[in-house]
């Protein structure tokens, strides 16, 4: 029932990524937002949900660029084994370590893209992505992770308040 | 266990997905995907759109902005106006040449298209236009400005719509003409750091503010399309070949229409 409301979500997230994130350019990057809210969602929530969302919300992005088909639900993987983070992480509370987490993953997210465009024959320059790509979107990454880690925080406590147990496990 | 499993069979499908979608066994579905969220899009564009402008223009925005658009647009068409002018010139002093000109570049018919989405990477420079190969539009395929400035090529081609590699995406490549000094050389894109041109001559004279245009040599533009005008030049006396910074005409961040040029056959694309 749950993934009624949640893949929309993520979908309408995906989309407007594609329809206004470029006009958003900071440290001459754009921020990728579906792969922020998927890594706060697993580090909130536990990756079982993430688990259906990357490869719905990675092929329907995929389907409206011209990536190929594909192409971000692999860079969107590392956000599932990403969720170890959480457990290994040395002091309490989860914002510290999604912020972590999310840097990785758009470190992972980016290298993963690359060599896929690589493969298919429409690779970036690989030195020069590095300092004007990977590492800027990775810190803008981590930059707007409070805009959906709060929001997701929010609705797991209030959902865990109206019924009690219904956290998932990761 | 059943995260290892998972990796694996998603990251399977994945693999066979890029495959697929490189066979173009996918298009039909981008092609419907494209159709169902280009409304979306637009909509969400649109009210991202004050926001954008904001972040774009602190202060000021709202007269600053048309002000800034319409000097824009001016300066563009009259870039392109000088840059018309001035191929005029030498064509005119030539007449071998202008007989080439004539014949390498027919009346020109377009199309024109309107910008729905720009792609979201960080790392490619490329934009959606709402006519495909049903409106005639082929891979390859010349886009221009309003301003008739250089944006593009047309990369991927669905049904409907239709991919536009921009002349800053780091594989684009244009062989290129000062037109002052007539020095050749390849406007690159690059990686968010805008046009460069290379493989100039070290004696050639290029300064800031020259004007940049498409050249004829390997027949994939037409000849005297503006491109942007030279920014900066660099270069030692020892280096084989100069480099210039490229600013381009066109307003490539800021696009809603463009014109496809369908008269125009590159030269890769024509049949043997």
């Amino acid at each position: 029932m749950r993934y009624l409301l949640f893949v929309p979500l993520v979908l309408f997230v995906a989309l407007g990524q594609v329809a206004a994130a470029p006009y958003f350019p900071l440290l001459g990057v754009t921020a990728n937002p579906l792969l922020v809210l998927l890594m706060c969602w697993t580090m909130v929530r536990g990756s079982r949900e993430t688990m259906v969302l990357i490869p719905l919300a990675g092929t329907f992005k995929d389907l409206i660029t011209t990536d190929p088909a594909g192409a971000s639900v692999l860079a969107l993987l590392p956000i599932v084994p990403l969720a170890a983070i959480r457990e290994r992480w040395p002091t309490e509370g989860e914002f510290v370590p999604t912020l972590a987490a999310v840097a990785v993953a758009s470190l992972s997210y980016h290298l993963v893209y690359m060599m896929i465009l690589t493969a298919v024959g429409d690779g970036p320059p690989w030195l020069q992505s590095p300092t004007r790509v990977i590492l800027p979107a990775a810190l803008l990454n981590a930059l707007v992770t409070p805009i959906f880690y709060l929001p997701v925080r929010w609705a797991t406590a209030l959902s865990e308040m109206v019924r009690p147990g219904m956290r998932v496990a990761g | 266990m059943r995260t290892l499993v998972w990796l694996l069979v998603v990251g399977l499908l994945a693999l066979l997905g890029i495959a697929l979608s490189q066979l173009g066994a996918l298009d039909p579905f981008k092609n419907g995907a494209l159709t169902v969220a280009s409304p979306l899009e637009r909509g969400l564009r649109a009210a991202a759109s004050p926001a954008a402008d904001f972040f774009d223009n602190v202060a000021d925005r709202q007269d600053l902005e048309e002000e800034n658009r319409l000097l824009r647009q001016q300066i563009e068409d009259l870039t392109a106006e000088i840059a018309r002018l001035k191929e005029d010139q030498f064509m005119a002093a030539d007449l071998a040449e202008l007989a080439e000109v004539e014949n390498s570049r027919p009346d020109d018919q377009f199309l024109v298209a309107r910008v729905i989405a720009r792609d979201p990477s960080n790392l490619k420079e490329r934009l959606a236009i709402d006519c495909g190969s049903d409106d005639g539009v082929s891979e390859g395929m010349v886009v221009m400005s309003e301003g008739a400035s250089l944006v593009g090529v047309t990369s991927k081609v669905l049904d409907d719509f239709a991919w536009v590699t921009l002349i800053t995406d780091s594989n684009s490549n244009v062989n290129a003409m000062v037109l002052e000094s007539r020095a050749q050389g390849v406007v690159n894109g690059s990686l968010h750091d805008g046009l460069h041109m290379d493989l100039i001559p070290q004696d050639a004279e290029v300064e800031p503010g020259n004007t940049v245009t498409t050249s004829a040599l390997g027949g994939n533009f037409p000849q005297a399309l503006l491109i942007g005008q030279v920014a900066s030049v660099r270069g030692e006396a020892q280096d084989v070949f100069k480099k210039a910074e490229v600013q381009p005409a066109a307003s490539l961040s800021r696009l809603e229409n463009v014109l496809v040029l369908t008269s125009f056959t590159a030269t890769r694309l024509e049949s043997p």
